[in-house]
């Protein structure tokens, strides 16, 4: 007779505490889930249904929404306007993370001339709003032939224009003890190495939480998109959206929560995949120690 | 023999490529104004071999502010979808869009009739031509009114009479009119302007043309009009949350029975309401002694050729296709509202579309009078939010109507001198 395995049960007491917890703990996850399931479901609801009712659960389910959203009232299908998003978005992140990152180690650990003021103005950069930069944007952008592709959407990223970026890396990076790198100079790094091999996989989480930012961000970036791009053959998903909400005529809404449900599926799986660092990377660039 | 062909083909082939021209159009709209306009350009390439077209459309939201930021640049498109008061944003002395007469030749600009050329014409140069006109007007839900035992108001007596009766025999949460702010200030405006019979913007003068007491009589109808349960008060509509009006539950079930509504969206009211029910236009109500119907008439949007084209005769022509020419007539039908080119009535009349409470809508302005033609600038956004800014301060209580009609008459007199140059 082979020995049970020890049954650990709880004391009564325990249990019913335990059932509590998670009872509120699924309830108010259910709430806060609540306008996503809310989405997902409005996209299988036929129109009238989706004002009407406050259930997720569409009465007569029905796929044309996905269908007709899908097809788009354009020329072409949605999967266009997804690939257009990933060709601004991809380039954008990678360039974001490289050059803040850059600009960051130049920040933290060089005596540069002037280095106080630069500071101030890159935190000053942070305050601008971004409108203001637009028109003259757009005359420079013009002056290149860069109009109507989208060079103008990444290729600032590559001189570190997201100042909050520069900032996060910088206050994680001084949380980081200069032993090791003092270290890392005596075994003959010079300062790239230094970088690539000893600040760089310390600095992992505050960097996917920049890659993940910037990525959230440019996906929802409207007026950017707007603005530079005059084609329909080149927009992305954030103008795709909005473009069938007019003034005079009703919206189908099913056809933009379908839409927006699968545009919501690439950034809620970079989540999930990043997550364990990307929790870890806003809670300890925050704390020094 | 190849060398002949050779420079056969380097004779001809600049000459063949110089003929091909390619347009850009820019507009907004919907899913179906989308799908109409794209095929509607794409019968126009076919019938003009060399132009091409590229089409660039988007949504309501942003248009303006992309555009802006096109004409500003140099880069607008050649054809391009224009609201009426952006006229005088883009277009102040009448040289901002080309002047459609130095290509009358093109466009058979005698389709239109002389009060819609009006408004598209600064100093004498025609901007812009358009599409359909609006206006806004009563509609109200024929169920729910059924249901208190009323047939739909046509004085404005008769509007403040239901009110109590909605609240009596239906519910509190029962109103006759679902009014949002702008609405308000529309419906204040058409009251005030029946007694003036003048504009209440007066672009010469830069002035407004009432005084601080009779804003203050504007005020005091709209809280008539709260009191006798007629419209919901701010706090009451605020509750229902801040949605679009034909997307808030009451309208959809019914429970706030009417809107003051331009011509050309009444349609998308009907498509939220719940099955069911009917919208019917109601005679628009007018005071004692009244001199105009102070209706809003204008033109519901527009199109304008860039000032700056390199090509304005093919422009021209992709225009007159769009506004004249059968195929895109039939294709477009009433989706944007009745238009305003004549042989665009009679294609529409003679196949039988013309019916419907567009249709309805327009036959109703041809009997009323409507002479005033308000200013552009009412609708200027620094106007627009002045507006709603004192009306917003005095439906919550903040200031009285006296003190209403004081800064609002100070407000917009102020924005006015500077705005208008």
């Amino acid at each position: 007779m082979t020995p049970a395995a020890p049954t650990r049960r709880m004391p009564r007491s325990g249990r019913i505490n335990a059932v509590v917890r998670y009872a509120i703990l699924i309830g108010v996850g259910f709430l806060m889930l609540y306008p996503l399931l809310w989405m997902i479901g409005g996209a299988f609801k036929p129109n009238h249904e989706i004002f009407g009712s406050i259930g997720f659960i569409p009465n007569e389910p029905t796929l044309d929404g996905v269908v007709q959203g899908w097809k788009t009232s354009t020329e072409y299908t949605f999967a266009t306007y997804l690939l257009n998003s990933f060709q601004i978005v991809i380039p954008k992140v990678i360039l974001t993370v490289i050059s803040s990152l850059l600009v960051a180690y130049a920040f933290a650990r060089f005596a540069i001339p002037g280095k106080k003021l630069l500071f101030a103005l890159l935190i000053a950069t942070i305050l601008l709003p971004k409108s203001v930069l637009l028109i003259p944007q757009y005359l420079m952008f013009r002056e290149l032939g860069w109009l109507d592709t989208f060079l103008p959407l990444y290729v600032p990223s590559a001189f570190a224009t997201e100042g909050f970026f520069v900032f996060m890396i910088i206050q994680f990076m001084r949380s980081l003890p200069p032993e090791l790198e003092e270290a890392a100079v005596i075994d003959g790094c010079n300062s790239l190495q230094i970088l690539m091999y000893v600040l760089v996989p310390l600095l992992m989480p505050a960097l996917i939480s920049v890659a993940l930012f910037q990525f959230m961000w440019s996906m929802n970036d409207f007026l950017g998109p707007l603005v530079y791009l005059s084609s329909v053959e080149h927009y992305p998903v954030s103008l795709a959206l909005k473009m069938s909400i007019d003034v005079t005529e009703a919206t189908s809404w099913n056809q933009i929560l379908a839409m927006s449900t699968i545009a919501l599926l690439p950034s809620l799986l970079l989540f999930f995949v990043a997550q364990r660092y990307f929790v870890e990377g806003t809670t300890t660039g925050a704390v020094k120690g | 023999m190849r060398t002949l062909l050779l420079l056969l083909a380097l004779a001809l082939g600049p000459t063949a490529h110089a003929d091909e021209v390619q347009l850009r159009m820019s507009w907004w709209g919907g899913n179906d104004i989308h799908r109409t306009l794209i095929e509607s350009v794409r019968r126009f390439e076919a019938q003009n071999p060399n132009i091409t077209v590229r089409t660039e459309y988007t949504g309501w939201v942003g248009h303006l502010e992309r555009l802006t930021t096109q004409i500003a640049g140099g880069t607008g498109p050649d054809v391009m979808q224009i609201n009426w008061n952006w006229l005088v944003l883009f277009s102040r002395d009448g040289d901002g869009f080309l002047d459609l007469n130095t290509v009358g030749q093109d466009i058979d600009i005698e389709q239109f009739d002389r009060e819609a050329l009006a408004m598209g014409t600064i100093d004498g140069k025609l901007n812009a031509l358009s599409t359909s006109m609006a206006a806004r007007l009563f509609y109200f839900n024929a169920t729910t009114f059924a249901k208190a035992g009323l047939s739909p108001p046509t004085t404005w007596d008769e509007l403040l009479a239901a009110g109590p009766v909605f609240r009596d025999r239906l519910g509190p949460e029962y109103y006759p009119i679902d009014l949002h702010l702008q609405d308000v200030i529309a419906l204040t405006r058409s009251w005030f302007v029946q007694r003036s019979g003048k504009p209440l913007i007066d672009e010469d003068a830069k002035r407004i043309n009432a005084t601080p007491q009779q804003l203050a009589d504007m005020a005091h109808f709209y809280q008539s009009l709260v009191d006798a349960h007629v419209t919901p008060d701010v706090r009451t509509r605020a509750s229902y949350g801040h949605v679009a009006p034909h997307e808030m539950r009451p309208w959809i079930d019914g429970r706030f029975a009417g809107t003051y509504q331009w011509i050309s969206a009444i349609g998308k009211f009907i498509d939220t309401l719940a099955p069911g029910q009917s919208v019917v236009l109601a005679p628009y109500p007018m005071r004692e002694g009244a001199l105009d119907a102070g209706l809003l008439y204008r033109p519901a949007m527009m199109f304008a050729i860039n000032a700056k084209t390199p090509h304005p005769h093919e422009s021209a022509l992709l225009l007159e296709f769009l506004l004249n020419d059968a195929a895109a007539i039939e294709a477009m039908e009433l989706k944007r509202g009745v238009p305003v080119s004549r042989k665009a009535v009679e294609r529409l009349t003679a196949n039988g579309t013309m019916q419907g409470l567009s249709v309805d809508g327009f036959e109703q302005i041809a009997t009323l009078p409507h002479a005033v033609i308000e200013s552009a600038y009412f609708e200027h956004a620094r106007v627009r939010d002045a507006f709603i800014d004192a009306f917003e301060l005095f439906a919550y209580g903040r200031i009285d109507a006296d003190q209403m009609g004081q800064r609002l008459h100070d407000n917009i007199n102020r924005i006015l001198a500077r705005t208008i140059r």
